[in-house]
C-alpha cells in the first residue's frame, strides 16, 4: 500500500515536472530595456577597376581576347556609423550579400537602449575607392539624425521610406 | 581462481564487470523506479517506447488541432481553440505535454543507451538515427511554438533566423522578414505548418531506420505504463493546462512569457552568443554526439568477436535464426553434401550477445569462447573450484545485472540468454542442492531478449530447454539489475533455505524409509 502510494506520488511529481518545465515563465526581452532596430535594403552601387595591360601580356593573350584594359566589375561596400547621443556605437562595413557580393546591402540589426530620450545619428554611405563608378557626389546616402523617446520595450524601427531613411514606431 | 567469467556480451571486454559512473548512477535509478513500480513497469526501461507512445498522442491530438488553426490568424484561432474548455483547451495542453515528455524519455533513452555503451558497431545505425530523431523532434516542436505565435514563438523565431542569417546560404536575411516593418505574410505561416506536418513523416521513416536492426521491436509500452502515462498527462492537460503567452509583436520587446524550457532551454545561452559562435559550439557538440560509436568502440583486441557457426553440429533446426534479436542470423543451404539449411551469422549485425549459444541445443554455435561447449568446459573447472555439496547453491549470473557486482564464486555469462540450459542440468547433477540464475530484469536485458529466451528454455520447453528429468526445484531465476545486489542476496538467502530444507525433508524420509525396511527384517516370520 505504502509502496503504491509512494509510486503514485512520483508519477505525479514527474508529470508536474514535465509540465512546469512547459511553462516557466521567462523574460523573453534578452536583457534590453529598448531596441533601435535597424533595418534596410538597398541595391548595390556599380563599380569598375580598370589597368591597362602591359604589351607582354596583350602578346601572351589569344589575338581575340586582346582587350587594352583589365576591368574588374563589382558592388561597392557600404560604411555604416551610428552614434547615439555622439557617442559612437557601430561603426562598420556592410558588403553586399551573395558569394560573388553581387547581391544588394542588408542591414538588419538591434541596438539594445536605455529606456528614455537620445539623440540617434545614422550614416550608411556607399564606400567608393576604385577609380571607376559614380562621381563621389553621386554616390548613395542616407542619413537620419533627430532624438528618439523610448519607453521600456518598445522596438523603434529605422528603414528605408521612399528613398529615405525614416524611423517608424508602434 | 577461476570465477567462471565465461565473456562479458556484446557491450564491453569480455568478463568484465560494469564499471563506469554512468552506469552506477542508471544503476541506483533503476533500482529506486524498480522498487517503486516493478520491472514491469518501470519507465526507465520503457523510454523508446514511451517516446514512441508520446509521438501516437502528439499524431492524435494534432489532427484535432489542425482543424481549427488558421495561418491567417494564428494566435487568435489558437485563444480560440483555449475558449474550448470543453476539447480545444485540453487537447492542447495533451499536445504540448505529450511533446515535452517525448523530449525527455527521448533523452533519457539515449542517455541509457550510451552509459551501457550500446552505441558502437552494428548498433551505430541505431544510434545515429536515434540522433536524427531527437534533432527531427526538436525542429518539430520548435515549429509548433512557432504556429502559436505569442511571445515565446517569436523568441524562437527571431532567433532561430538570427542563427540561419549567419550561414552563407540566403541571399537576403531571413531575419528581415521579423523586423516589423510589415505584417508576416501568411505564407510564413503556411511554410511553418507545412513543416511542422512534414517532420512528423522524417520521424515516422528515421523510426523505421533506427529499429530496422532489431527483430520484435518493442515500440508500446506495456498497457499499465501506457495508460498511466496517458491518464497523468490528460489530467495535467484538463487541471493545469498550458498558458497561451501575449500575441506575438514584432515592434515591441517581448516581456515575461510561459517558456517552455524543455525546447527552449538554449535561447539564453544563443541570445548572448555571437551566431557564428553558436554554430560552432553547437556543431561540435552535435559532432560529438554523432562520433559517440568511434569514441566507444573498444580496441580490435577487447571487442568481443561476433557468433560463428559449426557446420559439423548445426542441424538446421533454424532456431538460433530465430531466437537472434538483431537478426544476424540467416539459413542458408548447406555446401558440405549434406541436405537441408545451415546458419551463417553476419559479423556486421552480430553483437555477440550469445543468445544463438544458448538457443543451440547440439552446441552448435556462438561466439569463440562462450559457445555451449565452452561452457559446459568451463563449468567443470568451476565446479571443480566451488565443490558445492546438497546443501548449497551454486549461483550463476549475468555480469551485467546483480551477479556483476557481487563478490562470491559465480559462474558469470555475458548473458542468461547465452547460458546453455546443459550447464544448469550438469550443476544439479554434480551435486549442487540448487541453482540460482541471476538475471537482468527482462526489459533491462542487453541482448534484449535474452532473459526473455532463457525462462522460455527453462520454463515452456523452448528449443534448447533445460530437461525434464531436471528438478525444477533446485532452479531459481533471480531478476536482479546492476544496483539490486540486496534483491539478489535476499533471493538466495530465501532459496538456499528452501534447498536445504528439502534436503532434511528427502534426507528424513531415506531415514524413515530405511528404519521401516530393517523394521520389517527384524521382525520376527
Amino acid at each position: 500500500m505504502i509502496r503504491r502510494a509512494a509510486a503514485a506520488l512520483v508519477a505525479v511529481a514527474m508529470t508536474a515536472a514535465v509540465a512546469w518545465l512547459s511553462r516557466v515563465p521567462s523574460q523573453l526581452g534578452g536583457g534590453a530595456a529598448a531596441v533601435i532596430r535597424l533595418s534596410w535594403r538597398v541595391a548595390g552601387v556599380s563599380v569598375e577597376a580598370c589597368r591597362t595591360r602591359t604589351a607582354e601580356e596583350l602578346a601572351a593573350l589569344p589575338a581575340h581576347m586582346r582587350s587594352p584594359q583589365e576591368c574588374q566589375r563589382g558592388l561597392a561596400p557600404f560604411a555604416l556609423d551610428v552614434a547615439v547621443g555622439g557617442r559612437p556605437v557601430v561603426r562598420d562595413t556592410v558588403f553586399p550579400k551573395g558569394a560573388r557580393s553581387d547581391r544588394p546591402v542588408y542591414v538588419h540589426r538591434d541596438l539594445p537602449m536605455q529606456a528614455g530620450r537620445a539623440a540617434l545619428s545614422v550614416r550608411f554611405e556607399a564606400v567608393l575607392t576604385q577609380d571607376s563608378g559614380p562621381a563621389d557626389d553621386d554616390a548613395p546616402r542616407y542619413a537620419w539624425d533627430g532624438e528618439v523617446d523610448l519607453a521600456p520595450g518598445d522596438v523603434a524601427l529605422l528603414t528605408l521610406d521612399d528613398g529615405r531613411l525614416a524611423l517608424r514606431r508602434r | 581462481m577461476n570465477n567462471g567469467a565465461q565473456g562479458g556480451g556484446g557491450d564491453g571486454p569480455a568478463g568484465r564487470p560494469a564499471g563506469n559512473w554512468g552506469l552506477r548512477v542508471l544503476a541506483r535509478l533503476d533500482a529506486a523506479f524498480n522498487a517503486l513500480y516493478t520491472w514491469r513497469l518501470n519507465p526507465l526501461y520503457h523510454s523508446g517506447a514511451l517516446v514512441v507512445a508520446c509521438l501516437a498522442v502528439l499524431l492524435a491530438t494534432g489532427a484535432y488541432l489542425l482543424l481549427f488553426y488558421r495561418i491567417g490568424t494564428p494566435h487568435e484561432s489558437v485563444a480560440a481553440l483555449d475558449a474550448q474548455w470543453w476539447g480545444g483547451r485540453w487537447i492542447r495542453g495533451l499536445h504540448r505535454y505529450s511533446s515535452a515528455l517525448a523530449v525527455v524519455a527521448a533523452a533519457l533513452h539515449g542517455l541509457r543507451m550510451f552509459a551501457q555503451r550500446r552505441t558502437w558497431g552494428p548498433r551505430t545505425l541505431a544510434w545515429v538515427s536515434g540522433c536524427v530523431l531527437f534533432g527531427i523532434l526538436f525542429v518539430c516542436g520548435w515549429t509548433g511554438y512557432v504556429m502559436v505565435w505569442d511571445a515565446h514563438g517569436q523568441a524562437l523565431a527571431v532567433e532561430g533566423a538570427r542563427l540561419l542569417d549567419a550561414l552563407p546560404v540566403f541571399s537576403e536575411p531571413l531575419g528581415r522578414a521579423f523586423t516589423g516593418e510589415a505584417p508576416l505574410p501568411d505564407a510564413f505561416f503556411f511554410m511553418n505548418l507545412f513543416a511542422h506536418i512534414a517532420l512528423p513523416v522524417g520521424l515516422a521513416l528515421f523510426l523505421w531506420v533506427h529499429v530496422s536492426r532489431l527483430a520484435r521491436a518493442r515500440l508500446v509500452p506495456p498497457r499499465p505504463l501506457l495508460w498511466g502515462a496517458l491518464v497523468l498527462l490528460a489530467i495535467a492537460a484538463v487541471a493545469w493546462p498550458p498558458p497561451l503567452g501575449p500575441k506575438a509583436d514584432l515592434l515591441r520587446l517581448p516581456a515575461t512569457a510561459p517558456t517552455d524550457w524543455i525546447y527552449g532551454f538554449w535561447l539564453p545561452a544563443t541570445r548572448a552568443m555571437a551566431a557564428g559562435w553558436v554554430w560552432v559550439v553547437g556543431g561540435s557538440l552535435a559532432a560529438a554526439v554523432f562520433l559517440v560509436p568511434a569514441l566507444t568502440k573498444p580496441r580490435a583486441k577487447k571487442a568481443p568477436p561476433p557468433s560463428w557457426v559449426n557446420p559439423r553440429y548445426c542441424t538446421g533446426c533454424e532456431q538460433c535464426f530465430l531466437d537472434c534479436p538483431y537478426e544476424a542470423i540467416s539459413m542458408v543451404p548447406r555446401d558440405d553434401g549434406r541436405a537441408g539449411l545451415v546458419g551463417r551469422v553476419d559479423p556486421a549485425k552480430c553483437v555477440s550477445c550469445g543468445i544463438c549459444a544458448g538457443s543451440c541445443a547440439p552446441m552448435g554455435v556462438g561466439p569463440p569462447g562462450r559457445t555451449g561447449r565452452d561452457q559446459l568446459a568451463a563449468v567443470k573447472d568451476f565446479l571443480a573450484e566451488t565443490r558445492p555439496g546438497p546443501g548449497d547453491v551454486a549461483v550463476v549470473g549475468c555480469v551485467h545485472g546483480a551477479a556483476g557486482g557481487v563478490a562470491r564464486k559465480i559462474f558469470r555469462v555475458g548473458c542468461v540468454g547465452n547460458l546453455h540450459t546443459s550447464v544448469i542440468e550438469y550443476l544439479v547433477r554434480a551435486g549442487a542442492g540448487g541453482v540460482v540464475v541471476a538475471a537482468c530484469p527482462p526489459r533491462d536485458c542487453r541482448s534484449r531478449e535474452g532473459v526473455m529466451w532463457f525462462d522460455e528454455r527453462v520454463r515452456n520447453g523452448r528449443e534448447a530447454e533445460l530437461q525434464e528429468r531436471v528438478d525444477r526445484r533446485r532452479i531459481e531465476v533471480i531478476y536482479a539489475g546492476a544496483g539490486e545486489g540486496r534483491v539478489l542476496r535476499n533471493g538466495m538467502e530465501r532459496f538456499r533455505s528452501r534447498v536445504r530444507a528439502m534436503e532434511a525433508a528427502l534426507a528424513e524420509r531415506e531415514f524413515a524409509v530405511g528404519a521401516e525396511c530393517e523394521t520389517e527384517q527384524a521382525a520376527p516370520r
